[in-house]
Formats: structure tokens, sequence, C-alpha cells
């Protein structure tokens, strides 16, 4: 791994093990995982269930301590931060959308994306909130609570609180995994359009149709890199599923 | 984060409704009882019974501790509960702090919520107390509690730092609480015993440890004190073992077979946690009550047995019966009774008190007493009451008279019946105030002919219907001192337990939808909840009977002391009415929270998340 490796991947494990229980029972979800998510680009990860992926995601986001190795965020080293530093990254550096959207049910569409600026002390200006919507299309929506929309509309909700603070990489937790296809086929434009803008995305998901919207995917198994595909389209990304899902 | 703070209020507001109403009547019970001994304690001494300022004193530590944990056991709930919001709130960048303002800002606003309704509310448990102290004339009958205007400041203060010191802990575990955890269905296996818990279960369980092994070195008034007091720090220290405990005992409760029962033992094995914050104010309610009228029913009783064991003679007199004015009579012991005060010391130890005076003819009293008196000239004796050194002068004041310096030369037991504070040999001071006789038959005297020779001097009573009606007066004092101090306390506990159901319910909706998806009907998820409530009581009335039975240990030690015989005497009936009530609240608030809970078809909840 050279030092040019380092600084042009948004995102780099190296070595990465995540472990959990102990003796016969352990379980190694994560097994000395070296990858690159690059910067700019859209990386799907994917594999059967159990495979470890939404623990490779947790650790490369920096949410789930790792037992060995590495992970870099950029240059910063996610492994040695501290819990405050690691926050401060949450608000700056790193977005999430997951899979059951996760909005506070107390706060309207606008005050859910403006949340994570408030949280790091700033004052958003309506404007900015309303753009970050807009966005995402919703703009007419602001005013309402989670309960008032839709599931898409909800998970695009999810993405602008996500997006309002133009973090480096956007982590997604299976983000159509809840949606009907219409909805899903709305998350994943945006989404493609936002990779095509130059963010950095890295997304788990088990639909190879939602995978093949991504610039490249990689599939776990047993914890471990398999094999990775680059500019597939769904019907192989499909076929190479169902071969190592075998 | 008070913005936050307000929308999550508007919220959540099931969970805060059960926050606020606990800091509510937290609030108004300890404003009326300080308010009250404050009234009490500023009126002229004559006029209020002497046992009314420290039964309110008691009435204010139990209202104090009882809020101060109820309070405190809910806040802690409602955070527990929230979790996965808490989580969620890192998740998007809060920081630890920010969670811990966050609930700080929360209880800050429920804390002055709850005092602007305490306040009013605290009135109106005024009048009820009020009313409970003139009725049993405990006080006299104009008696009124009065406001006074630095009550407003005690009680937002009383709100505030109840509130506030309440959420503390929770916060600070709550802060702990890692972001993944918004990501899962149900929270990971949380730790069920704290590190806190183990040192404050620990220091109350070695607080109530040293009452029982103390109770019995106290004397009859430190004693009874002491042995009253246990069943507070059992009763917190078997609490902090609740997530121990409680799932526990509940499993061994019959559940009866099927698949109802099965769920439900899981549902309480699986959720210790819930299960023990259910059962928490349970176990309080029932140590307090049970553990406070055992002990109290035991020392009466321990009291009326000693005065029967130490009351020699056949018949009893009110009035004076002059010695041999009646035939058939072998020895009179008259005993005058008289306000007197002692002081005790000089210069700025000087200490002064009121108590009960007897002027007593000395070899009579021994007689009649079966206690040795020997009293000659000026010399004086402490009585079975106390209060009074053993030895040394006191200077002595009885009705107005002041009797100068008198040696203290003897002292008879101290009794837990209690009793005169000094005895006065005759001649002293005019014996001029209620008088009791107490006259034994010569041998072969006819009982029923010097009875009615006696009634010519005053009212007579044969030695046991006087013992009986000693009894009965001793009995419905002790009854009513326990319905004032136990009575809104109990009262407000039950609602702390009604609370935690509610609480405990409120956030089950989508496991009540599973268990119906899975097909079960909503009559079988209500019974099965119903099950698990029971299962929890259970528990909890054992456990609260657990840590009362310590306070009977320091009962049993501290009558074995002072009287000679260990006395233990439960009012079994009153067991059981307790018992009975709190199952019939508990299964009611299951079923109607849970009949609530799954009032909607499951599919829209599983449908809906957030």
């Amino acid at each position: 791994m050279t030092t040019m490796t380092t600084t042009s991947a948004a995102v780099t494990l190296h070595g990465v093990s995540r472990v959990f229980g102990r003796g016969p029972a352990a379980v190694r979800a994560v097994d000395d995982v070296t990858l690159d998510f690059p910067r700019g680009g859209w990386t799907a990860v994917m594999g059967p269930s159990g495979s470890g992926k939404s623990t490779l995601l947790h650790c490369a986001a920096g949410l789930e301590r790792v037992d060995t190795g590495r992970v870099l965020l950029g240059d910063t080293d996610l492994t040695a931060a501290g819990d405050a530093d690691l926050t401060a990254l949450r608000r700056t550096r790193i977005g999430f959308v997951f899979q059951s959207f996760n909005l506070i049910g107390a706060l309207t569409a606008e005050q859910n994306v403006a949340l994570p600026l408030r949280l790091a002390g700033k004052r958003p200006s309506r404007s900015v909130v309303r753009a970050t919507l807009d966005a995402v299309g919703l703009a007419d929506r602001a005013r309402h609570k989670p309960r008032e929309l839709s599931g898409g509309q909800q998970q695009r909700v999810a993405i602008a609180r996500a997006m309002v603070t133009r973090p480096e990489v956007l982590f997604a937790d299976e983000p159509t995994g809840a949606l009907d296809s219409t909805a899903a086929r709305t998350v994943l434009d945006l989404m493609r359009a936002m990779a095509d803008a130059g963010q950095s995305i890295v997304m788990v998901t088990h639909d190879p149709g939602a995978a093949a919207r991504a610039d490249a995917v990689v599939f776990l198994r047993d914890g471990r890199v398999v094999d990775r595909l680059i500019g597939a389209d769904a019907r192989e990304v499909a076929d190479r599923l169902a071969a190592w899902e075998r | 984060m008070l913005g936050m703070s307000r929308a999550g209020l508007a919220e959540r507001w099931t969970l805060f409704v059960g926050a606020l109403l606990s800091v509510t009547l937290g609030v108004a019970l300890v404003q009326s009882s300080l308010l009250l001994l404050i009234s009490a304690a500023t009126l002229d001494g004559a006029s209020a019974d002497e046992a009314a300022v420290p039964m309110l004193g008691i009435v204010l530590g139990g209202a104090v501790f009882l809020a101060g944990f109820v309070i405190s056991s809910t806040f802690a709930f409602t955070v527990d509960q929230r979790r996965r919001d808490l989580a969620l709130l890192r998740l998007v960048g809060g920081s630890r702090r920010q969670v811990r303002r966050l609930l700080l800002g929360e209880a800050l606003l429920l804390g002055l919520g709850g005092a602007a309704l305490g306040v009013p509310a605290g009135l109106g448990v005024m009048a009820v107390q009020t009313w409970l102290m003139r009725r049993f004339a405990f006080v006299p009958a104009g008696f009124t509690g009065e406001w006074r205007m630095w009550i407003l400041g005690v009680s937002v203060g009383t709100g505030v730092v109840l509130a506030v010191a309440g959420v503390l802990v929770a916060a600070r575990r709550a802060a702990g609480v890692r972001p993944l955890e918004a990501l899962r269905e149900s929270g990971p296996a949380a730790r069920v015993m704290t590190a806190g818990r183990w040192v404050a279960g620990l220091f109350f369980f070695g607080g109530a440890l040293a009452l029982v092994i103390v109770a019995p070195h106290g004397g009859p008034a430190g004693g009874q004190a002491m042995a009253m007091n246990v069943a507070m720090p059992a009763a917190v220290a078997v609490v902090a073992f609740g997530p121990l405990l409680v799932p526990l005992l509940a499993r061994l409760m019959p559940f009866g077979g099927g698949v109802l029962g099965s769920l439900a033992r899981a549902a309480v094995r699986d959720a210790r946690r819930r299960s023990a914050s259910v059962a928490a104010p349970l176990i309080v309610l029932v140590a307090l009550v049970i553990g406070n009228t055992g002990a109290g029913a035991s020392f009466t009783a321990s009291g009326i047995d000693e005065v029967a064991r130490s009351t020699h003679a056949d018949f009893v007199v009110e009035g004076r019966v002059p010695a041999g004015s009646v035939p058939g009579v072998s020895t009179v012991s008259v005993e005058t009774s008289l306000p007197a005060q002692v002081t005790v010391g000089s210069g700025e130890d000087q200490e002064t008190t009121d108590v009960t005076a007897l002027v007593i003819d000395p070899s009579a009293y021994a007689a009649v007493h079966g206690t040795p008196v020997d009293l000659r000239g000026r010399a004086v004796a402490r009585g079975p009451g106390g209060e009074v050194p053993s030895s040394g002068p006191v200077r002595v004041r009885v009705a107005g008279a002041d009797l100068g310096e008198l040696p203290v030369v003897a002292a008879v037991p101290e009794m837990l019946s209690g009793g005169a504070s000094l005895l006065l040999p005759t001649g002293l001071v005019p014996a001029t105030g209620p008088t009791t006789s107490f006259v034994t038959l010569a041998p072969g005297a006819d009982a029923s002919s010097v009875g009615s020779r006696l009634t010519s001097i005053g009212p007579v009573s044969t030695i046991g219907d006087w013992l009986r009606a000693d009894a009965e007066l001793r009995n419905s004092t002790n009854d009513k001192v326990l319905l004032v101090v136990l009575g809104l306390g109990g009262l407000y506990a039950l609602i702390g337990v009604v609370n935690s159901i509610v609480i405990g319910a409120a956030t089950r909706r989508r496991e009540f939808a599973e268990a119906r998806v899975t097909g079960l009907t909503r009559g079988q998820v209500v019974r099965a909840a119903l099950l698990e409530a029971y299962a929890v009581t259970g528990a909890a009335l054992l456990l609260g009977l657990l840590a009362a039975s310590a306070a009977f240990v320091a009962v049993l030690s501290t009558t074995s002391a002072v009287t000679g015989v260990a006395t233990l005497d439960l009012p079994w009936p009153l067991f059981a009415a307790v018992a009975a009530l709190i199952l019939t609240v508990t299964g009611l608030t299951s079923l109607i929270t849970s009949w609530s809970a799954t009032r909607h078809p499951p599919v829209t909840l599983l449908a809906a998340r957030e």
C-alpha cells in the first residue's frame, strides 16, 4: 500500500478484523479485510446474508470498533479516534443513510435536516436547509413530520440530512431495503446524481439492481472480500452473487 | 438543546405524563408536610398533642424519600425506554454532552412544570392531611396549615432539584449509549447490574444491617425508632439488586401451562430491566407499608404485654383510694400524674425537657409494679418513660412551682410502653392532677364486695378490663399514627406503581403487534401481558416482604432486649388487603394499557417505522 492510494481513497481499510463473541461461539464477522473505497466513486458491497457486509460498513464508518487493523477516512485514522473525535467526524465528514430511515419523529423534515448542523453548534440558514431538501425533491414537504411522509420520501429526507453537512463520504446501509420499486428508483437516481457530482458513496445492499447503479461492486463472503466487479449490469451482479451464495 | 427538549416532551407525552405526575405529587406531598410541620411546631405548645411534631417530621422525611425515589426511578425508566432515540441523536453527530444536556433540559422543564402543578396540588394534599390530623386529635380542632410565601421557592426548588438529581445517573448512563444501537431493533443485552447498582445496593444493605444490629442497644425509644427505619434502606437495597432478583423470583411464579404462560415467562426473562423498573416502586410500597405496620403493631403488642406482666393489682380506680379506707385491700399505689419541666446542666449546655411526673408512694409503687424504688427526702427517681438522667441533680418545675435542684437517686427500667419520666415521692408537691389507684386485694378478701365499695371513690375496673382498655387505646393510637404517616405516602407510591406499568407498556406497541401477526389474538396478547404483570407483581410482593422482614428482625431483637420477650405481632388481614389492592391495581393497569396499546391493527404499527 503506497501513500498514493491512501490519499486518493475516501476510505481505506487495512487488515481489518472484527470478531463477535468468544471461544467456540466466536464469529469473525470481518476477517482481515484490506480495501479502498475510491474518492468520488460509488461502491456497493454485496454478499450473502451473514457475510459481514453491514459490520464492514459500520467499521468503515467508525461506528464499530475493530479488533485488528486500521481504518482511514482520508488521512484520519478512525481506529485511533476517541468518542469526541468520532462525534465531530459524524458532524462534518461522514453522512449516514439506513434502511429504516431513522428520522426523529418529533421533528419536521426541515428540522431533521437541520439537526446535524445544530448539533455542531451552527445556526443553519433556512435557505441552506430548503436547498438541501429541494435537491432531494422535497422542498414542498419541509413542514411535514416523518409519519406524514411516504417511505420513499422519508428516505430522501434522511439523505438530505446526511448531505446537509457536505460529508466526504456517504455511508448507506440497504437504503432501498424498505422501499417499493418506484421509490427505490427515485432514491437510486438521486444517489447516482450525487456520485456523478463527485460524492463518495459506500453502500451495502442485497439488491443486484441497486448494486448495478454503483461504479463498482465488492463481494463479501464469511467476512472476506472474494470478488469485485466494475461497471457491471444488474444481470451480471445477480449471477455473480448467486455464484457466491451457492 | 432546550428546543429539542421541548419537541421531545411534546412527542413522547405518554412517557412524560408519568414523569410529570411523579414530580407534581412529590412536590405536593413535600410542600404540605413541611407547611404542616412548621404550623404545628409554632403552635402554642400546650394545645398540640406532643406526638404531632415528631410525627410530622417522620411524614416529611418519608415524603422526601418517596418523592426522591419515585421521581428518580420514573425518570430512569423513561430514559431507558428512549435509548434508541438517543442513539439516533448520537448517530447524526450528537455528542455525549449534548445527550446529557438534552436529558437534563427535559428534567428541568419537568421539574418546573411539576412544581407549578405541585404547589396548588399541595394545598389539596394539605387539606387532607390537616383533616386526618384533626380527626385523630393530634392537633386541636382549629388547627390549619398556614401558607408561607417562601414555600413557593422551596417547592420550585424541590421539583427542580428532585427532577434534575433524579435524572443525573440515568443521563450519565444514556450518554454512554453507542450510535449503533439506533440501528438495532432491540437494544443490546445491556448489562443488567451496573457498578452503580452494586454500590448503591451494598451501601443501603449495610445501612439496613447496621440499624438491625444497633436497634436492640438503642433503648426503648431509640430501638423503636431504628427498627421502624429499617424497611426504607432495606427496600432501596432490594430495588438496587432488582434486575437480578425480580426476574429470578418472577420466573418461579405459577404462570399456568400453555403458550401464553411460556410467552409471559420468556418476556420476564428477556426484559430484566423493565421488570425491575416496574417492580421498584412496588417493592418500596410493600416494604414501607408492611414493614412499618408490622413493626408498629409488634411494638404496641409488646408494650401491652409488658404492662400486663409488670402490673400486679386486682382493681384500677380512677381517683385517690386512701390507704386503709377500704377493708379487704392489702396495698394501694396512688399515682398522680403532673406536667413537669426538667432542666439538666447549666450555662450553654442547659437543656429543658417537658415531661410527665408521677407522684407515688415508693413502697406501694414497688409492690404493684414489681420494681424497687427507694426514695427518701427530696430524692427522685427516673420513671419508665426515660428522658431524664438516671443519676445526678436535675432542676424540676412542677405545675408552675420551682422545686429547685433534686437528686435523681434511682431509675426504674425503661419500658417500651413508656410512662412517666420522673417519679416524685409524696409530700414534695401537692398531688393535684389525674390520679389512678392500683389496688391489691388482701388474701381471702371478697373481690366483688371490695369492688363495689371502691365504686364510691371513682370509676373501678378489674385489672383485666383496664389492660384491655389500655391495649385498645394504644392500638388505636398506633393505627392513627400509621395512617397519617403512611396513608398519603402509600397512595403516592401506588401512583408510582401505576406510572411504571404505563411507561413499561407505552413502548411495547411494536412487540405486541409482532405477537399478533405471529398469530396471537388481541385477547391473548392482553392475557400474556397480564400474566407477566402478575409474575412481576408477585416477585415484588415477595421482595417487599423480604425488605420488611429486616425490620421484623430488628423488632424481635429490640423487644427482646427491652422487655425480655421477643414479640412479633403481624396484622395479617392488613397484609392480605394490601396484597389484594396491589394485585387489583397492577392487574387493571396492565389490562387497560395493553388493551390500549393493541387498539390499532398490528399491520399499521409494523409498516410505519420512523
